[in-house]
């Protein structure tokens, strides 16, 4: 319909479209396109930002990966282990607790829309003004926490307890964003299926497992695949909370990456590009898995 | 239908209990803080750490936090450069993604779909390497320190094209058409009648670049070294280095770091919403 509308003029060169898209396409390759392809090159040379990098092939690489003296070996797998186990800690809740919650609201109780909007809320704050915000929380000798249930948890400086702080935070920030994609999912089900299940006898339980879950299927998956890519770029959280302890155990690899790059006055960009196009790969993976999800849903 | 609803509708004690609970832990933070903000650091030392309710409610620490001669934490510039950072980022970003929303999606040109799609698929390409050649590509611009750095680079984004494309599509040719026989050029058309027929979807783009850009955390402390030109996100991790453990100084800058995104989300909720269900490609 639109080709003979608007296409009158196809005869001869029209420049105008060419023109409304030119900005942005700049944009794409300056900040986006060129970065990204440099950053892959960048992590098979020898470079301090400033020279230009020096070829030295599949080095930095088997240094982070097979090396064992080399501190870039140590500090890439405990970062990608570290990364890895936020992941894990973190996921399942992110996706279990705003079910119940998309769940309870979409029964639509005394008050739903308050909760939802609260649930909601804490998405829209910064990571650092979210970490300022429980700082004290889970403080030791000043916290609420201690102070409330009397207890004299080492939190910042002990594990587990450390990951459990880290972990609390991020779902509180993130909670919100995946139990919408479940309302709105949920919301949508045929009235009818669930009417059906009950007159077959269905429990709520089993509507739940039967009827519910099947239903939402996309939306789950989508979020889970969501949820662990936005993990997988966690960095805030330990930077500010926990500095990355105790004993490194929260270090999490993009705080290498950035320390080995921008930390000290000589850059090791080489490396730090090896250890980024690694967690690049492995979130580009997990984005794949996303993309095709996506398109067989369109299909 | 009707039965469905009877039966569905004996649940929501047990939902409003679970409700209730998760809210009072969701906003006992929140209490927390912004009680904190009144306290006085003093006090709280003599208590021995820990204060519930001021002691004594004081907006000074508010009047420190803010002053705008605060050589120290310059929240109030932080905060100045952050709405004009933001501000600057999001009026672009609206400009720049519509016009490329409309020639994708109502204009005939050769490569069309090529170039979109293309662009589409690698942006989808995590971008965690590119902070380090964004930097490079910064200081050959002599951008680094200044707001231009973060406004600019993330404009390169190609979701939110493809979200108004989708919009634009339910628009019918026959308005553009007419206003063409009228003598309408594709730039006056373009800011006469799709920005007012498209205004829904580029209001959710706006307040997604919009807090996107507020939000951003990693990019701005690489990019600025200069106190005074941080934007307030990337400010904020300064602060426990400065405040320590004064629990009151910490809690007031975060009330005013969060203070603004309450009000923006009360005054935006729906769309915020709707935006979500928009992206997770749900449609409500």
């Amino acid at each position: 319909m639109s080709e003979r509308v608007l296409g009158r003029k196809s005869s001869k060169f029209n420049i105008t479209p060419y023109l409304f898209i030119l900005p942005h396409v700049i944009l794409f390759i300056v900040f986006f396109l060129y970065p990204l392809f440099y950053g892959v090159y960048a992590s098979f040379t020898k470079w301090n930002l400033f020279n230009d990098p020096v070829w030295v092939g599949l080095d930095n690489y088997k240094t982070i990966m097979f090396i064992k003296e080399s501190t870039f070996y140590r500090q890439f797998w405990n970062g990608l282990g570290n990364t890895v186990k936020f992941v894990l800690f973190c996921v399942p809740f992110q996706i279990l607790i705003p079910l119940v919650l998309a769940i309870a609201i979409t029964q639509k109780p005394i008050g739903y829309k308050f909760f939802q909007s609260i649930f909601y809320l804490p998405t829209m704050f910064s990571i650092t003004a979210v970490t300022l915000t429980w700082l004290f929380i889970f403080n030791r000798s000043l916290g609420l926490w201690n102070h409330l249930l009397g207890t004299d948890v080492n939190w910042y400086g002990e594990q587990p307890y450390a990951w459990m702080a880290l972990v609390i935070i991020t779902l509180w920030w993130c909670l919100g964003v995946n139990m919408i994609i479940y309302i709105a999912a949920i919301t949508g089900i045929d009235q009818s299926m669930l009417e059906a299940a009950e007159i077959d006898g269905a429990s709520k339980f089993q509507r739940f497992i039967y009827v519910i879950i099947p239903s939402i299927k996309f939306p789950l998956t989508y979020t889970l695949v969501s949820s662990v890519i936005q993990q997988f770029n966690i960095y805030g959280q330990p930077l500010i909370v926990t500095g990355g302890g105790p004993k490194e155990s929260t270090f999490v690899l993009l705080m290498y990456i950035r320390n080995l790059a921008f930390g000290t006055g000589n850059p090791i960009a080489g490396t730090s590009s090896a250890m980024a196009t690694c967690l690049g790969l492995v979130i580009g993976i997990v984005s794949l898995i996303q993309l095709m999800l996506l398109c067989k849903q369109n299909t | 239908m009707k039965k469905a609803k009877i039966v569905w509708r004996k649940v929501p004690i047990i939902s409003f209990i679970i409700l209730f609970v998760f809210t009072i832990i969701f906003i006992i933070p929140l209490i927390w803080i912004f009680l904190s903000s009144f306290k006085v650091d003093m006090e709280i030392n003599q208590a021995g750490g820990f204060l519930f309710f001021p002691k004594t409610w004081t907006l000074r620490n508010f009047a420190e936090v803010l002053n705008p001669n605060n050589k120290q934490l310059p929240v109030y510039n932080w905060f100045i450069n952050s709405i004009f950072i933001s501000g600057s980022h999001t009026i672009l970003a609206v400009i720049i993604y519509g016009m490329s929303a409309y020639a994708y999606a109502k204009m005939q040109f050769k490569g069309r779909d090529i170039i979109f799609l293309t662009m589409l698929f690698l942006s989808s390409f995590p971008a965690v390497t590119n902070i380090i050649p964004l930097y490079k590509v910064m200081l050959n611009l002599k951008w680094l320190n200044t707001p231009l750095a973060l406004i600019v680079p993330g404009l390169a984004g190609v979701f939110n094209i493809f979200l108004i494309r989708q919009f634009l599509y339910g628009i019918p040719d026959s308005i553009i058409e007419s206003a063409k026989i009228d003598g309408a050029n594709d730039l006056r058309i373009f800011f006469r009648i799709i920005i007012p027929l498209a205004r829904p979807i580029l209001i959710a783009v706006g307040l997604f670049c919009f807090t996107g850009n507020w939000n951003d955390f990693i990019w701005p402390s690489i990019a600025i070294n200069n106190l005074d030109r941080l934007p307030l996100t990337a400010g904020l991790q300064l602060v426990k280095g400065v405040y320590g453990v004064q629990v009151a100084r910490i809690s007031t800058v975060a009330v005013v770091a969060i203070a603004p995104m309450i009000v923006l989300y009360a005054f935006a909720q729906k769309y915020f919403i709707n935006s979500i269900s928009l992206t997770a490609g749900l449609k409500g």
